[in-house]
């Protein structure tokens, strides 16, 4: 098995290969990167649209819907950079392509995933960047080190819950082949991460909470930069579902990576 | 015209393969609506109406706009991309086929299965399970028409962007960029009266609001004179005219650039 660090070496390497490939489409690459920087001011526009009607949306303003869609783009990114593979995963194995990560002495997951590297990702991620800095000096965020850390650290919990809703369904593939439908419906519901959970009452509230989990992915940790006083204890628990979700979905990837027969081919 | 109907069930039968695939759609339709619900209670807060539609209104416009997305998402554009990154295109080309016809049919096709197992289960649980109050007026007998005329618009714009692949090979940055400025400028995830006035009046005269704003409006405000429909279906055939004539256009220059590699 392969260390840490030759696992790093091996990425960039594969990385580096794999951009080389994609500069032939350069024509598509440069629209790309526009259409992901317009995606994100697409929502973003629905915001200011709506608030033109609306003074407060269940008691969030504006700014502060800005800056948890802001924190939601940057939780987004790791999972459009690095996991871009898993939409793909259903083509590999319609076509049984998919038997060739089992020959190599290497992590089939870290194998498979290190295939796409998403180049137009980085604009969304600046964007993000650059929206949660202006919204945090329209709403007058103090920041301390201990708080940019938090921040990190809420940002990485979050990109997990979003790795695994969506590496989770990409790998039903293994079961249904054409796993596009349960990607798509996951791509759906994480569209709503950046609306205040408070929104939902009840039962519903419980389920996006706990069982479509999208509460995790910008609220409750944007919540603790905005409104420290009001905070809900789940944003402690925020990184242990992170991890707790990706471990889950580590395992049904090895489930199905173990069950999967190949297509015979 | 038989050998087009023949695509056109072809089409439908690929699209019966993925059964399940259905339910995962029809799945995700019914979290959309029940999200779009608190979502849209809380934006009114009590409030009768805003910018001249009540809630029930804004719930209805918001959960049928999101089954005619999915109605009109036929991922033509892909499978022409396909289609001529592969080469397979010339299959067409060396017959006495119209491409432009041919992916139509195809597109209806494909778009039949739909309506039958996305779109109907979703109207009925609209009135079942949502129990959406629909008032009664002239705006339904003009919908279905209203419906197909923004169904033909939204086929042009996706052939244009299919053919666009004769120049840049992969499409997901023209697909994607398409989307995006359809489902804001259109008014299909926001009713067009919540924009601000300068902004609808530039809105009104895009092709993209006569894909969802008109065929919703005939539904959520249906009691209208007759005559204001009329004259929104002769602005929609307008708009199919001008975008069928613009991507036949494009279809003419984009195919000397064709090259397709060995047989």
């Amino acid at each position: 098995m392969l260390t840490l660090g030759e696992y790093i070496r091996l990425y960039f390497l594969i990385e580096t290969q794999y951009i080389k490939g994609q500069m032939q489409y350069r024509a598509d690459f440069l629209i790309s990167s526009i259409g992901m920087f317009f995606s994100s001011l697409a929502t973003l526009s629905i915001f200011v649209v709506l608030f033109n009607s609306i003074p407060s949306l269940a008691g969030w303003s504006l700014m502060e819907m800005v800056f948890i869609y802001a924190f939601y783009m940057i939780a987004i990114s790791p999972m459009q950079i690095l996991f871009d593979a898993v939409w793909f995963l259903r083509m590999k194995v319609q076509s049984g392509e998919f038997v060739k990560y089992y020959f190599r002495p290497m992590n089939i997951m870290f194998y498979f995933m290190s295939e796409r590297f998403d180049i137009k990702g980085l604009t969304q991620l600046a964007a993000g960047i650059v929206l949660l800095v202006y919204a945090s000096i329209q709403l007058d965020l103090v920041w301390s080190v201990g708080k940019i850390l938090i921040l990190f650290l809420a940002v990485f919990s979050a990109s997990l819950v979003l790795i695994s809703i969506a590496v989770m369904a990409g790998s039903s593939a293994f079961w249904v082949v054409n796993s596009y439908p349960v990607l798509a419906l996951a791509w759906k519901v994480r569209e709503f991460a950046p609306y205040p959970i408070t929104i939902f009452d009840g039962v519903f509230r419980f389920a996006f909470t706990f069982i479509l989990p999208i509460g995790f992915i910008a609220f409750y940790p944007a919540q603790f930069f905005l409104r420290p006083a009001e905070i809900s204890p789940l944003f402690y628990v925020t990184p242990f579902i992170g991890l707790g979700l990706f471990a889950l979905t580590y395992k049904i990837w090895e489930l199905g990576v173990n069950s999967w027969t190949g297509t015979g081919s | 015209m038989r050998g087009y109907l023949a695509f056109m069930r072809g089409a439908m039968l690929v699209g019966v393969v993925y059964r399940l695939g259905f339910l995962f759609t029809i799945l995700g339709n019914i979290v959309y609506m029940i999200i779009a619900y608190f979502l849209w209670r809380s934006i009114y807060a009590g409030k009768e109406t805003l910018n001249g539609l009540t809630f029930d209104q804004a719930l209805l416009y918001i959960a049928l706009g999101s089954t005619i997305f999915i109605l009109l998402k036929t991922y033509t554009d892909w499978g022409m991309a396909e289609e001529i990154r592969s080469g397979t295109i010339s299959v067409y080309l060396t017959k006495p086929i119209d491409y432009q016809l041919y992916n139509l049919f195809g597109t209806i096709g494909f778009a039949s299965t739909t309506i039958l197992t996305v779109t109907l289960p979703t109207v009925i649980m609209l009135l079942f399970v949502f129990r959406i109050h629909f008032a009664l007026g002239w705006g339904y007998l003009f919908f279905p028409v209203s419906l197909i005329l923004a169904f033909i618009i939204n086929f042009n714009l996706d052939y244009a962007v299919g053919l666009s692949a004769f120049y840049t090979e992969s499409i997901w940055g023209i697909s994607t960029t398409k989307e995006i400025i359809v489902s804001v400028l259109s008014g299909a995830l926001l009713p067009l009266q919540f924009f601000p006035a300068a902004v609808q009046q530039v809105l009104m005269v895009l092709p993209f609001q006569a894909m969802f704003f008109t065929p919703l409006m005939m539904v959520t405000k249906p009691d209208q004179q007759a005559g204001v429909f009329l004259q929104m279906l002769v602005v929609q055939a307008l708009w199919a005219a001008v975008t069928y004539a613009a991507s036949r256009l494009f279809y003419n220059q984009a195919i000397k650039v064709l090259r397709v590699a060995g047989g």
